[in-house]
């Protein structure tokens, strides 16, 4: 008795795995999958980043527009405010990343008009303007241009900087921001936390704030978290004991 | 039942031990018995993989000795290539010595734009559908700390709001963590460097540490968790972001396999403002150690004692 259950058994466990499915055979390797997309540019490309990059610096050259002997006027309204002449429309504009705020859709296109100016798209219409701080008294070109060479910036106490040497400008008004920059901790640094693994990315006060519109620029938020989903959370199947 | 023969006459034949009644009656009961177990076996057959016995007898995490590892990488490595057709790189970092991680995050410059959220995701492979995401930021009204006024849905047409500010609560790294202490299998743990991780292959998914948690950190995986093959990170580790199985418990880890390699979290990565600083807090030039020297910082939820490492400032 004992034996020939003991052969049943057996013979049910060989058909069992006789006819149980072969597991499938090893995938050939594939080539790794993209690395996530973790995007470290800046919402901003500072003049520094940009002639360090080979950019396009022409828009840089003030003079390329401007009379080198005559100092421009500056524009204001009735109440003493800075207008932003129609020339420099995109000046606040022009030095945005786009790309850093539109992350989810396609890419962005910028169009522009016959004279290489950006145009600026209508959502955008209202942050083109000259807000440099609450205070007015911020808004005049020339507290940090120099007046007889437009393309050179001028701090308070008269030094002379270079497009490129914004920080410093910034420095010269802004300190403890400027000691908390010096730190790492004001502003972005990407890379290896630990020195001795990596390099780091420090970057510069104008590849985050525009210096004529410094407020951060609002942004477009990622999506909140989602419910889920009808395929993730089949619909329930009918109690196995109903209620009576 | 034969009665008893009488002394002296011959012993009788051996009774035989079963009866032709007996034996049908048997084998009737003994077929529809087999007939039992193999519709009770039949799912099994639906099964496109047994496992192998190395997979069913695993050893906790901290009992792996370094031989022992490399195999269980490997499984790892061979299985996630199965599931997804990709072989990636399961790799087991170790705490650096001297270093404990801090996380500080400035409420003031914090937009609430959700890149941090986003990023975790792709660097940590969280399921995609249903969704699990570590970090929730919370648009908290000017002027309370009432947790039940914030708001993790909000979706205007652009951040940052006026009279708003953005809170991101993700885990806090506790230096005194209920959620290990009411583990009953001791899954999770607190490492040299700070980092409360979780063993996924010994985490029996009970949730107590989730219940436990203060600051909704833990996150359950109720279903299968599912990935879109393309957006799989192949750069893993055990601790860190190895692909997750149904019924296991997961949470930030600090980004382990990239911390653990010297490198910035992923959310610190992608953060536009630079609200989010992290490092070594046992080294006096870090940038954490000159927050916590100079900022006024606070932690979440300081009455439950839990001691977090991630710490909130405002500045100007």
């Amino acid at each position: 008795m004992l034996l020939a259950s003991a052969a049943v058994f057996v013979g049910l466990g060989a058909a069992f795995l006789a006819t149980a499915p072969a597991r499938p055979a090893a995938k050939p390797a594939r080539p790794a999958a993209e690395a996530p997309r973790l995007e470290p540019s800046p919402v901003r490309i500072s003049a520094a980043q940009l002639v360090k990059s080979g950019g396009d610096a022409s828009a840089l050259d003030c003079y390329a527009c401007h009379d080198e002997k005559k100092k421009p006027q500056v524009p204001r309204d009735a109440a003493g405010r800075v207008l932003l002449p129609k020339d420099h429309a995109d000046l606040v504009f022009s030095m945005r990343n786009c790309a850093s705020c539109h992350v989810m859709g396609p890419p962005v296109k910028l169009e522009l008009d016959k004279q290489g100016n950006t145009i600026i798209p209508p959502a955008h219409a209202a942050d083109v303007q000259i807000a440099h701080g609450d205070n007015n008294r911020n808004n005049d070109c020339f507290n940090c241009h120099d007046p007889a060479k437009l393309n050179q910036l001028v701090t308070r106490d008269g030094t002379k900087l270079k497009l490129t040497e914004a920080t410093q400008l910034c420095a010269s008004c802004h300190g403890p921001t400027y000691r908390d920059w010096e730190a790492g901790i004001h502003g972005r640094t990407t890379g290896a936390w630990h020195r001795a693994s990596g390099a780091i990315t420090r970057l510069d006060c104008t590849s985050c704030h525009d210096p004529h519109a410094p407020a951060f620029p609002r942004m477009i938020p990622l999506p909140p978290p989602p419910r889920p989903s009808a395929a993730a959370h089949p619909a329930a199947p009918a109690p196995a004991h109903p209620t009576k | 039942m034969s009665p008893t023969p009488p002394p002296g006459s011959p012993a009788p034949a051996e009774p035989r031990s079963m009866s032709r009644r007996s034996f049908l009656r048997g084998s009737t009961v003994m077929a529809a018995g087999v007939a039992a177990i193999a519709a009770g076996l039949a799912p099994l057959r639906k099964l496109e993989d047994f496992g192998s016995v190395e997979e069913f007898l695993r050893t906790h995490y901290l009992e792996l000795t370094p031989e022992k590892m490399k195999e269980v990488l490997a499984r790892i490595e061979r299985g996630v290539e199965k599931q997804y057709g990709l072989r990636p790189h399961v790799r087991d970092y170790r705490p650096m010595n001297g270093v404990e991680f801090v996380y500080a995050l400035n409420l003031t410059r914090c937009v609430g734009c959700r890149k941090c959220v986003h990023a975790c995701v792709a660097e940590n492979n969280q399921s995609r559908d249903p969704a699990i995401e570590y970090i929730r930021v919370l648009k908290m009204p000017n002027g309370t700390f009432d947790l039940e006024k914030g708001d993790h849905g909000y979706t205007p047409a652009s951040v940052r709001e006026p009279g708003f500010f953005y809170m991101p609560v993700q885990c806090h790294q506790c230096k005194n963590p209920p959620c290990v202490k009411v583990c009953p299998v001791k899954a999770t743990w607190t490492e040299a460097d700070g980092i409360t991780v979780i063993d996924y292959n010994w985490c029996i998914g009970c949730r107590y540490c989730e219940a436990a948690c203060p600051y909704f950190a833990r996150r359950f995986n109720f279903a299968e968790p599912s990935i879109p093959k393309e957006k799989l990170n192949p750069n893993m580790s055990y601790l860190g972001n190895q692909p997750r199985h149904k019924g296991v418990m997961e949470k930030c880890h600090f980004c382990i396999q990239r911390t653990r390699a010297g490198l910035y979290p992923a959310c610190l990565e992608v953060c536009p403002t630079g609200a989010r600083k992290f490092g070594n807090i046992l080294d006096p030039n870090s940038e954490v150690s000159y927050i916590l020297k100079n900022k006024r910082v606070f932690v979440l939820k300081e009455e439950v004692g839990t001691l977090p490492r991630f710490f909130y400032y405002f500045d100007v």
